[in-house]
């Protein structure tokens, strides 16, 4: 491998990595607070790509406008999953799993319905040209997701730890009854989990449009590839989270490189596999008393 | 202030309490004591709401509360030390105790009753940036009687706050449940420390298999002959 291919792998595998991160964190977050796993959400990421796909490629709005219209968006559907689906199925993992596993299909049959299934959605990409560093292109459209990520991960770190509200959310996630103890309205709480949690998943979706195919069925493999990062992560832990997919960015782009995009996914997995066998908890998880 | 009147709680179809009807008045410390499985901690759920009667009422300051959520219960002013304590561990002690205050928007009032308990509980304003549960054990009964103090409520649940805890650490809360009581601030205390509870308490209530078997002043329960040869050891 040269330098130059070197370069644009790391790179890739950053952008990558940003884009798991933002996925994963929705997830684990949603996760956390409800203990329940929303196999709905490759969907919600689907649904911020044809949120792009609509405002900016059929009705010409700016390119960031489009993006930024995917988070209220995708954020109302998680409001609306929570409400109709996890409030009315609290506690009832199975139940939960059956209705945003239906969910999923609903979601990707209206989308197929109204925009046409098979062919690809072309999105064109806003921001053209590339930058060159050592001899590697690396697109500004990719390149965009890095501090983009980084935006968005400082602000829900910064929600978390440093707004009442934030902070609120952790206390539901570590012990939901004692929470309510104090007064913390939990039914608020889960809406707003599952709407950060929406809304992550519909920006990273709307970042992706204009390089990444867009089709109904686009949410497949990146609810396998958040899973992954959840569990490598730990489950609840939004760092874990931010952590396992760097770790898994970079292992998928270099399979991917080396050998192909299968292979990838096998040793995404295998990864995974042997973490858990090391630390069970996953690899910032916390160990339940 | 508050009234259990003929309560009964059911896990499925098991009663767990029955036919329990307890007086709380203003200002007294009351104590619920019996042996592991009485049914001293699901009452206390009941009255804070993490467990509805199926039958009975419960009133407090002249109003029915069983059926409201613990949220809405917490916000007229009652707060639960729960058993085991259950601080949030992955927060700081600080965030614990802000978290006590959810409910409160007096920013200045809410400051000094930070104040006042880190005055009771000197231990927590050196830890405040600590992770609770990194905590010892008795810190962590100290943290969560703090955190519950935080809301200021006008009726403070404790559930066996000594369990656990060495006999010095025992001394201590003992000390800040007195200091509570001398505030003016009424309390419920489940204790199997039968000893301690009927030390610190006005009035005692005895629990066994669910059901009162006993009540009256704590002094005469002290004396009474079968509360000393169960409860008392002696
Ligand atoms: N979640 C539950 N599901 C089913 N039964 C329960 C549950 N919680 C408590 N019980 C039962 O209800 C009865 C009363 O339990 P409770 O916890 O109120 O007792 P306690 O007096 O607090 O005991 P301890 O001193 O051991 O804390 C027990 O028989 C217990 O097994
Ligand atoms: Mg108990």
């Amino acid at each position: 491998m040269d330098i130059a291919t070197l370069i644009q792998t790391i790179s890739n595998s950053i952008v990558a990595g940003s884009v798991y991160a933002i996925i994963a964190v929705g997830l684990a977050m949603a996760f956390g607070v409800m203990k329940m796993a929303n196999f709905a959400h490759g969907e919600f990421f689907m649904a911020g790509a044809y949120v792009v796909y609509v405002f900016y490629a059929l009705f010409g709005w700016p390119f960031p406008a489009a993006v930024l219209m995917a988070i209220p968006i995708v954020g109302a559907m998680g409001v609306a999953t929570e409400r109709l689906i996890f409030l009315p199925t609290r506690g009832n993992v199975l139940a939960g799993f059956m209705a945003t596993a239906g969910l999923a299909f609903i979601l990707q049959v209206l989308v197929g319905q109204t925009w046409g299934v098979g062919l690809m959605r072309s999105v064109p990409t806003p921001y053209m040209g590339a930058a060159d560093i050592l001899g590697a292109n690396i697109g500004w459209q990719r390149l965009l997701i890095i501090p983009t990520a980084f935006a968005m991960l400082g602000l829900l770190w910064f929600f978390l730890y440093h707004v009442k509200a934030g902070k609120a959310l952790r206390a539901c996630a570590q012990d939901p009854e004692t929470a309510r103890l104090q007064g913390i309205k939990i039914n608020r709480m889960t809406m707003l989990a599952m709407a950060i949690s929406g809304a992550s998943a519909g920006l990273a979706g709307a970042l992706m449009a204009p390089i990444h195919p867009v089709t109904p069925y686009m949410g497949h493999g990146v609810i396998l590839t958040a899973f992954i990062v959840v569990i490598l992560g730990g489950m609840e832990s939004i760092a874990g989270a931010v952590l396992a997919a760097v770790l898994l960015g970079f292992i998928h782009t270099f399979v991917t490189t080396v050998s192909d995009a299968i292979v990838a996914q096998m040793v995404g997995v295998a990864f995974m596999a042997i973490v858990l066998v090391v630390r069970p908890q996953g690899l910032l998880g916390r160990v339940k008393a | 202030m508050l009234s259990l009147k003929d309560i009964w709680i059911h896990y499925g179809m098991v009663a767990a309490v029955k036919d329990v009807s307890i007086d709380v008045a203003e200002g007294e410390i009351v104590t619920l004591i019996g042996a592991n499985g009485a049914g001293k901690t699901t009452t206390l759920r009941a009255i804070s709401g993490l467990h509805a009667p199926t039958r009975g009422d419960i009133v407090f300051r002249g109003k029915s509360i069983s059926g409201m959520t613990p949220e809405q219960i917490n916000a007229l002013g009652i707060a639960m030390v729960p058993e085991g304590r259950r601080v949030f561990p992955y927060m700081t002690v600080m965030e614990n105790l802000e978290m006590g205050a959810y409910l409160r928007t007096d920013r200045t009032q809410t400051r000094k009753t930070l104040e006042e308990i880190f005055h009771h509980f000197p231990v927590l304003r050196e830890r405040n940036r600590q992770l609770a549960g990194t905590l010892s054990g008795g810190q962590q009964q100290m943290l969560a009687i703090g955190r519950a103090l935080m809301s200021e409520p006008d009726l403070l649940l404790l559930d066996e706050p000594s369990l656990g805890l060495a006999p010095i650490m025992i001394q201590e809360i003992a000390k800040i449940i007195s200091q509570l009581h001398a505030l003016g601030r009424t309390i419920v205390l489940v204790e199997q420390n039968a000893r301690l509870a009927l030390r610190l308490a006005q009035h005692g209530y005895v629990m066994e298999t669910g059901q009162i078997v006993l009540h009256g002043v704590a002094e005469e329960l002290r004396h009474n002959e079968q509360v000393q040869k169960t409860y008392l050891g002696a």
